[in-house]
């Protein structure tokens, strides 16, 4: 199917139009080029659109292959520059993860039990890695003393001046036993408690080392006593450390001013302390929850109940932000959420898209814009006899003068 | 010429004809040259001789299958929006075919009784 009279009628259409708009625009004082400019921009125009052959771009014709000859010979090196750098973001994270996975290794590796360079490392490995200057680690010193005694000396060194510097002569027992290199310090049962919760090690941390030292000598536990009350002391005052001048925990992050077990967020962002009951609390409410969740959700209740619940569970998730927020702010529930109404959208969106798409498609794509002389219909069967239309298919343009269709319903 | 002008139908406008023509002149009153009254003429001498010359210098003929999936007729206009249609004139041997094809078809008989 050939459409090259098509450009012959655009042309002489055209050419009509400009010419019988000429008087009009003399009329309206318009000057004769701005009516060579309407013709012109109108054919370049038409000519973009690529409908057809048209004859007053005969130059036009050569530079169409020639312009997808251009494309396609500047793509390769797009497309090669793409890949360099591609392949140059490919290889230097590599490169840069190299050393970076080469201190991960080395450096517990090196260390036996484990300096942490960073405090906010110990999170991420609970336990019995202690910081060296956590200056609670009167027993957590020796042991680390006895673990690796080559490095144990500095340590050991740091621990006493720190407990000298706080302390003064109170320390001297402390300072002492740590000097001597207590090896016996380090008994199971605290290896065993210490891997637990992080959270909660600040306070197993201090019971066990009062009851835990059977073999301690008595200067020594006289010395962590007055240690323990001097802690306790400015645990009450509720300051931050400063008479210990040492952070208290650092077990469960890099903040240093705060006294608490816990931080949580609250509603306002602001990081707010926990106590030991409010963290019962949480993890109860928590467990409650998975609890629920386990049974399905409250399958085999009835459905006022399980309702109620689940009404209940949303709404103390929407006004305390969350029961487990205690580790910095909860993505996978907003994710959750996020996913939830992104559902509901989505099938809404897609609705209206194809709305939307089918129209584009009437109105851009495939389209005959005609007369008709006779529409005639027998039961499902249509028959109409069109003429003088223009259509357009494919890309391509066609006029006709006279046309017969047939179609079912 | 006026007179006759306004009988003509501004379907045409909507082709790729019609729409680049209103591109242009949409630019010109754009960049002040012409105001949109003439635009208007424009359009409307468009119209005529589009028309015209549909009816005068096109010869050739189209026939066309398919199956119709909507069709409506309101304002003396049919449309027709049909489905897997294969297109074939008699000047080409090839066939056209498309998934879907929208008519849109004014009364020939209006414009030549008025």
């Amino acid at each position: 199917m050939s459409n090259a009279n098509v450009g012959s009628v655009y042309d002489h259409i055209i050419q009509e139009v400009i010419n019988a708009v000429r008087v009009d625009f003399e009329e309206n004082g318009v000057e004769d080029g701005v009516l060579d400019e309407l013709r012109k921009g109108w054919q370049q125009k038409l000519s973009q659109l690529n409908v057809a052959q048209f004859p007053w771009d005969p130059k036009p014709e050569p530079p169409p292959p020639a312009a997808a000859n251009n494309a396609q010979t500047a793509a390769p090196p797009v497309s090669q520059q793409a890949a360099t750098s591609y392949t140059q973001a490919t290889l230097s994270p590599q490169t840069s993860a190299q050393p970076l996975s080469h201190q991960g290794s080395l450096h517990p590796g090196a260390n036996g039990m484990g300096i942490k360079p960073d405090p906010g490392m110990v999170k991420t490995e609970p336990g019995i890695k202690q910081e060296p200057g956590t200056g609670m680690s009167q027993a957590g010193v020796p042991a680390y003393n006895a673990a690796n005694a080559g490095r144990g000396g500095i340590a050991a060194q740091r621990a006493a001046q720190a407990l000298e510097s706080n302390y003064g002569p109170r320390a001297a027992a402390s300072i002492s036993a740590i000097q001597s290199g207590m090896a016996q310090q380090m008994n199971p049962a605290q290896l065993a408690q210490r891997p637990g919760q992080p959270p909660q090690q600040q306070q197993q941390h201090q019971a066990p080392q009062q009851q835990q030292q059977p073999n301690a000598q008595q200067q020594y536990r006289q010395g962590v006593a007055a240690t323990m009350q001097q802690r306790l002391q400015s645990q009450q005052g509720a300051h931050t450390n400063g008479p210990n001048g040492l952070p208290a925990a650092q077990v469960d992050g890099s903040s240093d001013s705060f006294e608490g077990v816990l931080l949580r967020h609250d509603a306002n962002g602001h990081p707010v302390e926990m106590g030991r009951v409010e963290i019962d609390n949480l993890i109860h409410a928590q467990i409650a929850s998975r609890a629920k969740q386990m049974e399905g959700g409250g399958l085999m209740l009835p459905l006022k109940e399980a309702t109620r619940h689940r009404s209940i569970a949303n709404k103390s998730k929407a006004t305390t932000g969350g029961p487990s927020q205690v580790d910095g702010p909860d993505d996978l529930m907003k994710d959750e959420d996020l996913d939830e109404d992104a559902i509901n959208s989505d099938l809404d969106d897609s609705e209206e898209e194809k709305d939307d798409d089918e129209e584009d498609d009437d109105s851009m794509g495939h389209m005959m814009l005609c007369m008709y002389d006779k529409v005639q219909r027998v039961k499902n069967k249509w028959k109409c006899t069109l003429k003088d239309g223009v259509l357009t298919v494919n890309g391509r343009e066609y006029v006709f003068h006279k046309a017969t269709g047939e179609y079912e319903w | 010429m006026a007179t006759n002008s306004t009988n003509f139908y501004d379907l045409y406008r909507h082709g790729s004809l019609g729409t680049t023509l209103t591109d242009a002149l949409d630019d010109l009153i754009g960049a002040e040259r012409i105001d949109p009254q003439l635009a208007m003429k424009v359009l409307t001498q468009f119209d005529r001789i589009v028309a015209e010359s549909l009816s005068d210098k096109v010869k050739a003929r189209l026939t066309f299958k398919g199956s119709l999936d909507t069709y409506r007729f309101c304002d003396e206009v049919w449309t027709f929006l049909i489905k897997n249609v294969t297109f074939k004139m008699d000047n080409g041997s090839h066939s056209v075919v498309a998934d879907k094809v929208k008519i849109v078809s004014c009364s020939a008989k209006r414009t030549d009784e008025k």
